[in-house]
């Protein structure tokens, strides 16, 4: 791996992902197996002219022991010192997440129910309320590991990862700035059109798959990038591929199945199925890794509701790599998806509202977010009209609307 | 699938670690500060608090990779700042266990940047905080090395991974049978050495060697001691493991003459050769080396206390550090290795009452090494006769 390609790849995180502004503190989260990416983030960071760069290292293995000794009532504390730099990090700080899971299956042994609880759910909350305030510039980038790689292709070719890497985020373009902004600008005009046309539903049919999502009128589309409160434009996603909205939370009905396999809290998720009743799951079942998910719809009263629906079409960079990445950064932009738990996102005002008033509006609030994957050529995706018209928007992975 | 791998001598050793070195007590935080190169051994320290009933185990991991590009690229006003929440999670540590890892994978990181921003680059608030916790005795701590490929390197030349282990082995008694029994018995004698250096009282001691003669105050309230501490509220542990030494802290008024380094001083960033101080009413005012002067000035001008003595310190040719002839280029190894003099900040330990005005105050403390088979050590008794305390490295009382 050349050390060159690491730097363009940092630069574009920086500068596109984040847009780290002279001044900022940047905060980075990373595993201690993503320290090359870590400390070409801190070169680039500080290139970009920021006051500090705080890089903070998770440790799966301390996690690991951590899950398996503390007691309950420690699973999901948060200690003042996360709190406290969560609260630095919400005033007007830029944000780094780094994914990218070395060791997969390394907590699936555990109870998966402890594994669910085992956040510092204070400390979520306030980074959530930040990102959803829009008080943080943030992006979350991937950094191949050798055990992704093992995962997707059955050995380790940390290089071959690498590549699929660098395609999906275009770092393979001549000039990958001038490439991202062409590619946020038609992912923004899809917004455009699909907020002018004011579906009231998405529809989702195929095999396994029979579901209605209710949409809100307030509810925009998003893609190609956000701006926070103060006007500092960011990607959050890097790839992204997506448009989505944050749903109704009342109006989501039917069957569906999931297409790709889900990696969720250290163990994957396989042909996972859903049934929901007036907007709440009532039924989960999977071939593999079904505790998981239920452990997770349990963390709080809203996970169980849906908080986004995403559209991709077949140019997505992520979906021709034909690959699995076994990470919702990546999968997620492969085909088209939906969330359970928090949604809101594009939404004004919502920080002069209570919880109580802003999911009586129809927006979910959790600290739960999961995507799994809906989308793929034998899905038809459709939009439904206030007066009950249906209009095509996916056919065989091909985007319809024009 | 799952379950990690174990490495057992790397089990034992965080064993160790934690029972007898921090002796995590049960039902407290432990707070962990490694570098990233040193995860397999943080994650074992993780296991083993936890084994120890730990409530909750903290890991920060630091990188001096980051380090290195905020001394090189970031503004000025980043070099001293600490993060509020680092300092919420220091205040934190009072009345928990703290254990810190040493064993420098890239030793030369920063040798070829602006010296002066070196020196500076260091929290200064944090070391404040961490200083007064030290004084108030609040922490059962310890540190370690572990032993990785760019420390070997330093060491031997090549990355010899599993050579240091050896030396890290022997060191800490890891070869022993029963590690914790053996490390009981040589904690025993260091304390019957400090015993003997205490019924003497001795008013200075007086060092002569090649390139040194220097005299240096004791203080009456002072105790020797071994590195068998106690938190204020009587929680026994051992600071350094390796430790060979017995030592106290000097009249930081009363220091006179000069004092030569005999071995290399590994400080963050960069491995300083010839070492050699001039010392005027116990203040450092003149730094000479062959290699890394800046360095040492850039450390001694962080705060106004700097240039005083905090410890002075006695190792025979037992050590088991002496003993493997290897240089470290850790202060952890090297300074149980032979005798050393430390400036900064002082021993509360060594004090039976309150420290007074003799006891050094400063956010730094440098262990500097001055043994060897030539140093002769003499005690100076207060109607001024010398006693002879090491010979050719052999303890004389």
């Amino acid at each position: 791996m050349s050390n060159d390609r690491l730097d363009r790849y940092a630069e574009l995180i920086t500068r596109i992902g984040a847009n780290v502004q002279p001044g900022q503190t940047v905060y980075v989260t990373a595993l201690v197996e993503h320290a090359p990416l870590a400390r070409a983030l801190a070169r680039a960071g500080y290139a970009s002219g920021a006051r500090l760069v705080d890089v903070r290292y998770v440790d799966q293995h301390v996690r690991r022991s951590f899950i398996e000794h503390v007691g309950e009532e420690t699973l999901s504390e948060s200690p003042p010192w996360v709190m406290a730099r969560t609260e630095a990090l919400a005033d007007g700080g830029a944000l780094i997440m780094i994914s990218g899971d070395p060791e997969p299956e390394l907590l699936a042994d555990l109870d998966q129910a402890r594994v669910s609880k085992a956040r510092p759910v204070e400390a979520s909350k306030r980074q959530l309320q930040a990102q959803t305030e829009r008080t943080v510039n943030w992006t979350i980038a991937a950094y191949p590991t050798e055990g992704q790689a093992m995962q997707m292709f059955g050995e380790p070719d940390v290089e071959r990862l690498w590549d699929a890497v660098a395609s999906t985020v275009r770092l393979d373009e001549p000039d990958p700035v001038a490439s991202w902004e062409a590619h946020t600008a038609k992912l923004r005009a899809r917004c455009d059109l699909l907020d002018g046309l004011g579906f009231d539903a998405i529809h989702f049919s195929g095999p396994g798959t029979d579901l209605t999502v209710g949409l809100l009128p307030e509810a925009p589309w998003m893609g190609g990038g956000v701006s926070t409160a103060s006007g500092i434009s960011h990607v959050p996603n890097l790839p992204t591929e997506e448009v989505f909205t944050s749903p109704d939370w009342r109006r989501t009905e039917g069957t569906v199945r999931s297409t790709r396999p889900l990696h969720l809290g250290g163990t994957i998720v396989r042909g996972l199925e859903m049934r929901f009743e007036g907007g709440e799951v009532v039924e989960v079942e999977a071939s593999s890794g079904a505790e998981a998910v239920r452990g997770e719809l349990e963390v709080d009263e809203f996970a169980k509701r849906l908080g986004e629906v995403a559209l991709v079409d077949g140019e997505s960079r992520v979906g021709q790599t034909g690959l699995t990445f076994y990470d919702t950064l990546f999968d997620e932009n492969a085909t088209c998806h939906i969330a359970y738990g928090l949604g809101g996102f594009g939404i004004d005002g919502l920080d002069e509202l209570t919880p109580e008033q802003i999911r009586e509006r129809g927006i979910n609030l959790s600290v739960v977010h999961t995507d799994f994957m809906i989308g793929g050529p034998e899905v038809d995706v459709d939009g439904i009209t206030r007066d009950g018209r249906t209009v095509p928007i996916l056919r065989e992975d091909v985007w319809q609307l024009r | 699938m799952a379950a990690p791998v174990m490495d057992e001598r790397l089990e034992k050793y965080a064993r160790l670690a934690v029972e007898v070195g921090a002796n995590v007590q049960e039902g407290q935080t432990v707070f962990l500060s490694a570098m990233v190169e040193h995860a397999p051994l943080a994650r074992a320290l993780a296991r083993a608090s936890y084994g120890a009933g730990a409530r909750y185990v903290d890991v920060r991991y630091v990188d001096q990779h980051v380090r290195r590009a905020m001394i090189e690229l970031g503004p000025d006003e980043a070099l001293e700042h600490t993060p509020e929440w680092l300092k919420t999670r220091f205040r934190a540590t009072g009345g928990n266990a703290n254990i810190a890892t040493t064993g420098d994978p890239a030793p030369e990181l920063m040798a070829d940047l602006d010296g002066e921003r070196v020196g500076r680059a260091r929290m200064k608030e944090l070391a404040e905080i961490v200083r007064d916790l030290m004084t108030e005795r609040k922490i059962n701590w310890t540190g370690i090395a572990y032993p990785n490929e760019g420390w070997a390197e330093k060491v031997f030349g090549e990355p010899d991974v599993e050579r240091l282990w050896e030396a890290v082995a022997f060191c800490t008694r890891l070869d022993e049978p029963d590690p914790v029994a053996a490390w009981r018995e040589h904690m025993r004698k260091l304390e019957d050495r400090a015993a003997q250096l205490n019924e003497r009282t001795f008013d200075a001691l007086h060092y002569r060697g090649p390139g040194t003669d220097f005299t240096i105050g004791l203080l009456p309230n002072t105790r020797w001691l071994s590195a068998l501490f106690r938190t204020a509220d009587g929680r026994e542990y051992v600071p350094n493991m390796p430790t060979e030494e017995i030592f106290t802290t000097p009249d930081c008024r009363r220091a006179e003459g000069t004092i030569a380094s005999t071995r290399p001083l590994a400080l963050t960033g960069d491995v300083i050769e010839g070492l050699a101080f001039t010392v005027k009413d116990g203040k450092i005012v003149d730094v000479d080396a062959r290699h890394g002067a800046d360095l040492v000035r850039g450390e001694l001008d962080v705060d106004d206390r700097a240039r005083y003595f905090g410890e002075v310190a006695l190792v025979d040719g037992a050590s088991r550090v002496g003993q493997t002839g290897i240089t470290f280029f850790d202060t952890l190894y090297d300074e149980n290795a032979t005798s050393h003099i430390a400036y900064g900040f002082g021993i509360p330990e060594a004090f039976d009452g309150e420290p007074g005005e003799g006891m050094n105050v400063s956010t730094v403390h440098t262990d500097f090494m001055v043994g060897s088979p030539e140093l002769e050590v003499d005690g100076l008794t207060a109607d001024g006769e010398a006693v002879p305390i090491l010979r050719d490295e052999t303890w004389q009382l």
